[in-house]
């Protein structure tokens, strides 16, 4: 395992395609747990590696330069190896309640670990390609991959919103290809070489000598293509659908790490923007989008009812936060806003995962109907709060650091007004979570109701990631600084 | 010394850590433990620090150059955080005997732990604020402290509790956006989170950071106009009423105040000017709202507020270079803290003995729970500033700088006047509730009352010397 | 020049297909004119090879000819047969699509006068028609309201970006082309998966009925 330099690139995608093909033909639900679960530890062994390895100075291309990895690359990678791990493992639980139950088929379940592993298979993609067709390609394959897992409980609801997740993504990719062939047509017409001009790092390194004009109107492409599977507004409306309707494990990988991926794609063309039409356009276009985003999230936290569309809306507040971030540029822009992609996902798969066994235990996501939960389940209820308190924004959870770095990148930039704004809507989504928190934690619970947790299974990754989120909430480790420091001067061009 | 200072900071958020997974009979005893081992490392601190007066600045939390967190020792801080943790320990004690099944105004039947771990916690983040030398700590601890603040408020759950608890988090937490800005402008003017950077700032740049800092600590210590959050908290279990109005939560923000006034240098008189009239401001309000309480807890939250400003007073007039107005404040954080404490457990050990709060159901104390009586009257005495009790030592001082200061500015001198007439009027105000309720034939109520649990007849005993003797500390120390 | 002048007609075919295969309000028949929409496509796609010497588009319009003539309307037309065909509702009177529709086309032709790059200046029409049939797409999709409508929608918005494609990136690496088609098709049938179920629960396909989601 050690050492694989190059090799890696093929491996990381390969372990989860394999393991995906494996679990759509085993039959037993055993066998195919345990194919589950050797996969997700291999893909996240392999991506420790990947990221020991970029932290060790080595920048592994394959297939000419088709594939690689940086630290934007590793940072992703990290994401997806480790929550994906931990998801993974909280789905074993989830999934054998939910048969126990008579919710899935038995046959279901390794359906379930089979688009499981699809859908990290086309994230892992996304991270790697550096071929930017390939990387919408990717990014497009992310969304078919994953629309099985939210369609996968067969209410009329969860086909609602999978046909809205499916066809709205798919509009809104189909901006993001025109953006690919325009930066694509650009840089075509520069060098005359087919293969280069589809490759990221070429593309980065001649962006100052781009058409500024058309670059302008591809990165409008791009953002509002891949800002659509980020769930920027106004093209947001599909994600509380997605997010809520899929269960619990899947909807967590959906806004812990779905978004991020597609929100490294806008981060690179953010990077070829910077030096093609300068620092003012991409700038001031994601600062725009991410207030407005923020700003309607934080309306809709307030009113939803179902605990999972306000998770979802608050997932779409922070990814308005980390456009906010980049909009605000500047060392300390990127670098709050690729912080804030880490511990949004360690938090919100917390959140997730937690209302997931809620799910299961009160069999309703209505806030008006969930009461007591501290009386009822103690230890979910605790990360509960703990998960919220933190999407809150408040210390001291990492949250908060990436949150506070943010504020301060847009007082920076000089925008005073933006940065009020900003504060005003985290004060709105802030009342909101902890209004939710009082209203579902505390309380006295219905009488029926047994008390004790749902099963033990489901509370380690709890406790994992919890332990993440109070600790990088705390301090940073040198590894991590590392990585963030050089992920900013890939984006900023420092190397 | 800063390993006691981290004593006092960690040890407490060890125990609250341990609570909620013991059994419910032990976490009690643990509880306190952990909270006398906090309190041991306060005394030692005050101690080795008497021995060689030198404060100082230690960092500890650097990434990148950058110092997030560090630990100053100086008088200010040595002694908060000494009455933080002993009030804090006592409190624990106290809280043994209180939260029990045998309390007849509220039993108590679960979640004991939830509230150790709670209390503990917060015990431990008013340390770790206090010895804060970061703008980024005072801020990451305010917030901290303001959770606490807000899960102790909504304990028993109940709709009102928990509308009560919101109000005090919300109102705090918009408050603290002005900590925030202030902590950001520093950080981009100067490059550094600590809290001495403020005096590397402009004039203009100083206004507004203290404009900022201002908001925030009259969110957090009740001032006008972020005030009503307070009296609502009262809902909360008594010995966390005590707790917020002692020590804690409400002396966070006059502390930053003081904090930062002390490390900025000097600060524009504008900030002295705003803090002085607003301050009077409050006082005056607080004093009117006395009139109409019955309930005794929100007559001690009231006055409170009052109080507070008092202290906001004096640390805006060491703006004009008192230092005797700063010494003053300071005294007045520390005494204030063990009469209020005192004067909270009074009505918690009444509320558990007889079941109620009301103050015109309350006759004849003295005479059937005489520990309690004699808690009554030292706090009352304490609070109003009455000789030999520890309130009138530092009310004296503030009046006497405030008069001073008033020579060449007479607006101060005005406020103060203002200041010495509510004096008196709070004083025949509350001496009054004290002749009804202490003195006299037991009331039903009373006479019916059950004996008070030991833990709370120590603490009360604890308490009312302490508001005997807690001047004559600070005096050793600021001399 | 008479290569540029044939596509530049078929360009002109090809939105003339488009507007039928929006404005037909039975199913089947849309799927059909899609079909001959494609059709064009690949003709376009051969006169470009022919014309400009590009002969990555011969592989182009044979993949073309595979998925976008016979296998998405197929995939459509079995879906048609398990829901039934449809008659669908719209928003908007025939008269104002129509005009929208040509507003559209010129939008387009504005757009794409603002480039300046010289490659692309000899089939400024083709690539105009191709972004007003993106745009088209896109129209049909928001105002339709059929399921199974909007995704010949999003078929057509397809078949502009890959006009587009062809157009100005001919000469990419296969690989890329094949990644875009292959997430087409998958898009297309998954798409046709999850309209069966909609059928299911909701016994209809007019999105307008599907709102058990909301806010």
């Amino acid at each position: 395992m050690i050492g694989m330099g190059e090799n890696i690139l093929y491996a990381l995608p390969a372990v989860p395609l394999g393991t995906a093909l494996l679990a759509f033909g085993i039959r037993s639900r055993r066998v195919a747990e345990v194919v589950h679960l050797a996969g997700i530890s291999i893909l996240a062994l392999l991506s420790l590696i990947l990221v020991r390895d970029v932290l060790g100075g080595q920048r592994p291309f394959v297939l000419d330069g088709m594939f690689f990895a940086d630290e934007l690359t590793a940072i992703l990678l990290l994401l997806i190896g480790v929550v994906g791990f931990l998801n993974g493992f909280y789905s074993i639980g989830y999934m054998r309640h939910d048969l126990a139950h008579g919710e899935v088929k038995e046959r279901n379940i390794s359906f379930y670990y089979g688009f499981y592993h699809l859908f990290l298979f086309t994230m892992v993609l996304s991270a790697i390609s550096n071929n930017v067709a390939i990387l919408w390609a990717a990014v497009e394959a992310t969304t078919l991959g994953s629309a099985f897992l939210v369609g996968f409980y067969h209410h009329k609801t969860s086909a609602e919103g999978a046909w809205k997740y499916v066809l709205l993504c798919s509009i809104g990719l189909a901006f993001a290809l025109y953006g690919t062939i325009l930066t694509y047509s650009n840089a075509f017409s520069m060098v005359q070489d087919a293969h280069k001009a589809m490759l990221w790092t070429e593309l980065v390194n001649m962006a100052p000598h781009l058409d500024p004009q058309m670059m302008k109107l591809a990165f409008v492409f791009i953002l509002i293509g891949f800002g659509t599977k980020a769930g920027l507004f106004p093209m947001h409306t599909w994600l509380p659908d997605a997010h809520s309707e899929a269960p619990s494990p899947a909807s967590a990988l959906l806004s812990g790490v779905l978004l991020k991926c597609a929100f490294f794609a806008i981060i690179r063309y953010y990077a070829i923007a910077l030096q093609a039409v300068g620092k003012g356009f991409p700038q001031t276009l994601l600062l725009i989008f991410g207030l407005l985003t923020v700003g309607v999230a934080a309306f809709f936290i307030l009113v939803q009812n179902d605990i999972k569309r306000k998770l979802a809306y608050s997932s779409v507040e922070h990814i308005g936060i980390m456009a906010t971030g980049l909009g605000a540029g500047g060392a300390l822009g990127v670098f709050a806003a690729l912080l804030h992609t880490i511990n949004h996902s360690v938090t919100k798969s917390l959140l997730f995962c937690t209302a997931g066994n809620i799910t299961m235990k009160y069999g309703t996501r209505d806030a008006q109907k969930i009461r007591g939960m501290g009386k009822v389940i103690p230890f979910t209820a605790f990360m509960f709060t703990a998960g919220l308190v933190t999407v809150a924004g408040s210390p001291p959870f990492n949250v908060f650091v990436s949150e506070f770095m943010t504020l301060t990148a847009v007082l920076r930039s000089g925008h005073v007004w933006p940065m009020i704004f900003l504060l005003l809507f985290l004060v709105i989504v802030f009342v909101a979570l902890i209004l939710l928190i009082s209203e579902t934690v505390l309380g006295s619970p219905p009488e029926d109701l047994p008390r004790g947790e749902v099963n033990w299974l489901t509370l380690l990754p709890f406790g994992i990631l919890f332990l993440f989120m109070a600790g990088l909430g705390i301090y940073l480790p040198a590894p991590l600084n590392q990585l963030l420091q050089g992920a900013v001067s890939v984006v900023l061009g420092g190397k | 010394m800063v390993w006691y200072a981290l004593g006092s900071i960690l040890l407490p958020m060890v125990g609250g850590a341990l609570a909620p997974f013991l059994p419910e009979r032990s976490v009690k005893k643990v509880s306190q433990f952990f909270s006398f081992l906090a309190f041991l490392c306060g005394l030692l601190l005050l101690v080795a620090f008497a021995a060689n007066r030198t404060g100082f600045t230690q960092n500890l939390l650097t990434i990148s150059g950058i110092n997030f967190y560090g630990v100053t020792i100086d008088t200010l801080s040595v002694l908060v955080n000494f009455m933080v943790v002993f009030i804090g320990w006592l409190i624990c004690t106290y809280s043994a005997g209180y939260m029990n099944a045998g309390n007849r105004e509220h039993p108590i039947t679960e979640g004991v732990p939830r509230f150790y771990a709670l209390m503990q916690l917060f015990i431990g983040s008013m340390s770790g604020l206090v010895f804060s030398s970061t703008l980024l700590g005072l801020l990451v601890f305010f917030e901290i402290t303001g959770l606490c603040s807000w899960s102790l408020i909504g304990f028993y759950g109940d709709q009102q509790s928990r509308k009560s608890a919101l109000w005090a988090i919300i109102l705090t937490h918009c408050a603290a956006l002005g900590l925030y800005l202030t902590t950001a402008y520093v950080f981009l003017s100067t490059g550094s989170f600590s809290v001495s950077a403020l005096g590397q700032l402009t004039e203009t740049g100083k206004i507004l950071a203290f404009v900022g800092i201002l908001i925030a600590s009259w969110g957090k210590s009740a001032q006008l106009p972020l005030h009503s959050w307070l009296p609502r908290a009262m809902v909360a279990p008594t010995p966390v009423s005590a707790y917020l109005h002692a020590a804690s939560m409400v002396k966070v923000g006059v502390y930053i105040f003081a904090r930062t006034v002390l490390e900025a240098g000097t600060v524009p008189q504008v900030i002295g000017e705003i803090g002085a009239v607003m301050a009077v401001v409050t006082m005056v309000y607080g004093f009117v709202m006395y009139f109409p309480q019955d309930d005794m807890k929100r007559l001690l939250a009231y006055s409170t507020i009052a109080q507070l400003s008092y202290m906001f007073l004096a640390i805006s007039m060491s703006v004009y270079g008192s230092k005797l107005a700063f010494n003053g404040g300071v005294a007045h954080i520390f005494n204030h803290a063990f009469a209020k404490g005192l004067f909270f457990l009074v009505a918690g050990a009444l509320a558990y003995t007889t079941g109620t709060r009301r103050l015109s159901m309350l006759r004849g104390i003295l005479n059937k729970l005489p520990v309690v009586g004699l808690g009554y009257i030292a706090a009352a005495m304490a609070i109003t500033g009455v000789p030999p009790f520890n309130g009138f030592f530092s009310k004296f001082m503030i009046i006497l700088a405030g008069f001073e200061i008033g020579r060449y500015h007479p607006l101060i001198l005005v406020l103060v006047i203002v200041t010495v007439i509510e004096s008196v009027g709070s004083f025949i105000w509350i001496l009054k509730w004290m002749g009804t309720n202490v003195l006299g034939t037991p009331s039903d109520v009373v006479a019916s009352a059950v004996a008070p649990p030991l833990a709370i007849k120590f603490v009360l005993t604890v308490l009312i010397l302490m508001t005997l003797i807690s001047q004559y500390l600070v005096f050793l120390f600021l001399s | 020049m008479a290569g540029t002048s044939v596509v530049n007609a078929l360009a002109v075919l090809l939105i003339l297909t488009s507007m039928m295969v929006v404005g037909t309000k039975k199913l089947r028949l849309a799927a059909y004119m899609y079909s001959i929409q494609s059709l064009v496509l690949v003709s376009i796609f051969l006169s470009l090879a022919i014309f400009m010497r590009a002969e990555p588009l011969y592989i182009w319009s044979v993949t073309a000819l595979i998925t976008k003539t016979f296998l998405v309307p197929y995939l459509l037309l079995r879906t048609l047969k398990t829901v039934g065909d449809q008659e669908e509702g719209m928003t908007l009177k025939t008269t104002a699509s129509i005009f929208l529709a040509v507003l559209m086309v010129a939008l387009a032709f504005v757009v794409v006068g603002s480039f300046h790059t010289y490659a692309l200046l000899k089939i400024k029409v083709a690539l105009a028609v191709s972004i007003a049939h993106f745009l088209l797409g896109l129209f049909c999709i928001l105002t339709r309201k059929n399921a199974l409508k909007q995704i010949l929608g999003y078929c057509l918005l397809e078949n502009g970006s890959h006009l587009t494609l062809a157009l100005t990136a001919y000469n990419a690496p296969e690989t890329v082309e094949i990644g875009i088609l292959t997430d087409a098709v998958f898009a297309v049938l998954i798409m046709t998966v999850i309209a069966r179920r909609l059928f299911k629960g909701f016994g209809t396909l007019d999105t307008d009925t599907h709102t058990l989601l909301k806010g």
